[in-house]
């Protein structure tokens, strides 16, 4: 039962407690989806093309989900998207991590290591105590459970000889760590203050122990080995340091709003009145 | 079927894969749909980075809905192409990656501002349009089939480029001057998004004949300016004056003289330095997952 309604019974503590939470979720659904996208015309087949699409659109939707909820605190969408820093994006960097050009086996292992963290990550919100999270849980379920079957399906299918899954082993070496900072906390204050609202029902690291086992388990099975991670890469992203490439991810996303000068649109109102 | 028996049945959807059609009907049909289908491929190709560079999520949503589309139309015409019996998908494919495939000249120019989006997603869907309504009525069913769905959804997309097309030009006199000048710069290519005049067509007596094309070029062009020039205007764009087109007898006639057609004619060959560049990012693009169809290719057998 959730016990706060909405924005209006929050206190400035506990809005900057869901905040703490949401921006994480709402950026790492919005990054990886410009990654899939990279994919759109450049998929193996033309079938592959329309359903990794498919995947980017569903994570787009997920992330205008999450950013309605902070945007119902008093935040606009050129604040939450266009105009926010780079380094003010709490994404983790398996979202943002480049690719080599062709590497298809990078798309899918990192939709079955984001997806899986994902359904986790849910399950720990269907009880969250502020409803519009937990509202929010049930349609976002179903889509990523189809995603995850999807990168499964292609997971087993490049698995069938010793070079195909030579690349999926070589994408799980290269992603793994990236995907245990999914569950970087954020800071002390912020996780206390999420967990003693009951905004998360778990705690990130009882989500990553059974993540470590889900995809342990799924990744054995296929005579794939799952690396052994010690200590996190420097740049995990969230709160700590981004990868480089983000950077550029971020100025061509933003790039046409700054040169249509859309932070400025009263002015050019005013302008496009007096003309 | 004889070539004659071919020519005296032509009718809207008359032709199927149970005909035995001759072979000359079955190679111009593949010739016009992979022209169709490539096109479809390299038009994704042109608009995919601004899924990224969208202005708000709306319009990113969008434009990845509009790519997705796009290849959904090539899958749909390659089956198309494919049940002629003439080319496989994989081989129209290679032939689109290693410069053999045609496809529709404003595709081989490039596309890098946001302000460029609508003379693509208004005017050149727009021509588009125009054409694909008549092949609904083409012989070969599954050509006139796929037509059905790509038309409902082409309608969106057109939707789309006016929609930014409006933003712009009620926008700052900046966007409104941006507009202008991609407008003055696509407009010629525009123009000549129906291809050469009439009489220098080389495939159209046939394909008419066969009844695959039901509308000649210069007819299509015709009711293409009768629909978007007003409409240009009515978004304040003001119409260049070369090409001259005049109005005679409620028709436009553009000067063809006006138009490049040595360079037409080199972007019909692939041979003008942007079909260069288009055709060589698709093939690299096509070459980079060549080892996923390798992959999989045994799974079938």
């Amino acid at each position: 039962m959730s016990a706060l309604t909405g924005p209006d019974v929050l206190s400035a503590a506990e809005r900057s407690a869901v905040e703490a939470l949401v921006f994480p979720l709402a950026d790492d659904e919005f990054v990886i989806a410009e990654r899939y996208t990279e994919w759109q015309v450049r998929a193996p087949t033309l079938e592959s093309d329309l359903a990794l699409a498919n995947v980017a659109q569903d994570e787009f939707g997920h992330a205008r989900l999450w950013y309605d909820v902070v945007a119902d605190l008093g935040y606009d969408e050129p604040e939450l998207l266009f105009e926010r820093e780079p380094d003010e994006f709490y994404h983790a960097s398996l979202c943002a991590l480049p690719f080599d050009a062709g590497d298809w086996a990078d798309a899918v292992v990192r939709s079955y290591l984001y997806d899986t963290a994902e359904a986790l990550r849910l399950g720990s919100l269907a009880g969250s105590a502020y409803a519009p999270i937990a509202n929010r849980i049930e349609r976002i379920t179903t889509e990523e459970e189809y995603h995850r079957e999807h990168a499964t399906t292609w997971i087993e299918r490049l698995c069938v000889d010793a070079e195909g899954r030579q690349t999926v082993q070589n994408a799980v070496d290269r992603l793994y760590p990236y995907a245990l900072a999914l569950f970087e906390p954020g800071t002390p204050e912020q996780t206390d203050a999420i967990e003693s609202l009951n905004l998360r029902t778990e705690s990130l690291p009882s989500l990553r122990e059974q993540w470590i086992e889900t995809t342990s388990t799924f990744f054995e099975s296929i005579d794939v080995s799952v690396p052994v991670v010690e200590p996190l890469p420097e740049d995990p992203g969230r709160h700590d340091s981004h990868v480089e490439a983000w950077l550029s991810l971020y100025e061509e996303f933003t790039r046409t709003y700054r040169e249509l000068d859309r932070a400025h649109t009263p002015t050019i109102t005013s302008e496009h009145n007096d003309g | 079927m004889e070539l004659h028996e071919c020519k005296t049945r032509a009718g809207p959807r008359e032709f199927g894969p149970h005909d035995d059609l001759p072979r000359e009907y079955r190679e111009a049909a593949t010739r016009m749909i992979q022209f169709h289908a490539n096109s479809e491929i390299m038009g994704a190709y042109l608009e995919r980075p601004f899924i990224r560079q969208s202005p708000s999520l709306d319009r990113k949503l969008a434009f990845s809905a509009k790519v997705q589309d796009e290849i959904g139309h090539g899958q749909l015409l390659y089956r198309a192409a494919e049940s002629l019996g003439i080319k496989t998908r994989e081989e129209m494919l290679d032939e689109l990656a290693n410069g053999e495939g045609k496809f529709l000249n404003c595709f081989h120019y490039p596309m890098t501002e946001w302000w460029e989006t609508p003379m693509i997603a208004f005017f050149v869907d727009g021509a588009a349009m125009r054409r694909q309504a008549t092949i609904k009525r083409t012989s070969w069913e599954p050509y006139a089939h796929a037509m059905d769905k790509i038309c409902f959804e082409e309608g969106f997309h057109i939707k789309h480029g006016e929609h930014i097309m409006r933003e712009l030009a009620t926008g700052s006199r900046r966007e409104q001057q941006l507009l202008q000048d991609a407008f003055e710069e696509w407009w010629p290519r525009i123009l000549q998004f129906f291809g050469p005049t009439d009489d220098e067509s080389t495939h159209h007596d046939f394909a008419a004949e066969v009844g695959l094309k039901t509308m000649s070029n210069d007819e299509l062009r015709q009711a293409f300016l009768n629909a978007y020039l007003p409409k240009a205007t009515e978004y304040g764009l003001e119409i260049p004056d070369e090409p001259r087109i005049r109005e005679e007898d409620g028709r436009y006639v553009v000067e063809e003289d006006d138009l490049n057609w040595e360079e037409f004619w080199a972007v019909a060959n692939n041979e003008y330095a942007g079909s260069h560049e288009q055709i060589g990012s698709r093939a690299r693009a096509h070459d980079a997952v060549a080892w996923v169809r390798g992959t999989i290719a045994g799974e079938s057998a």
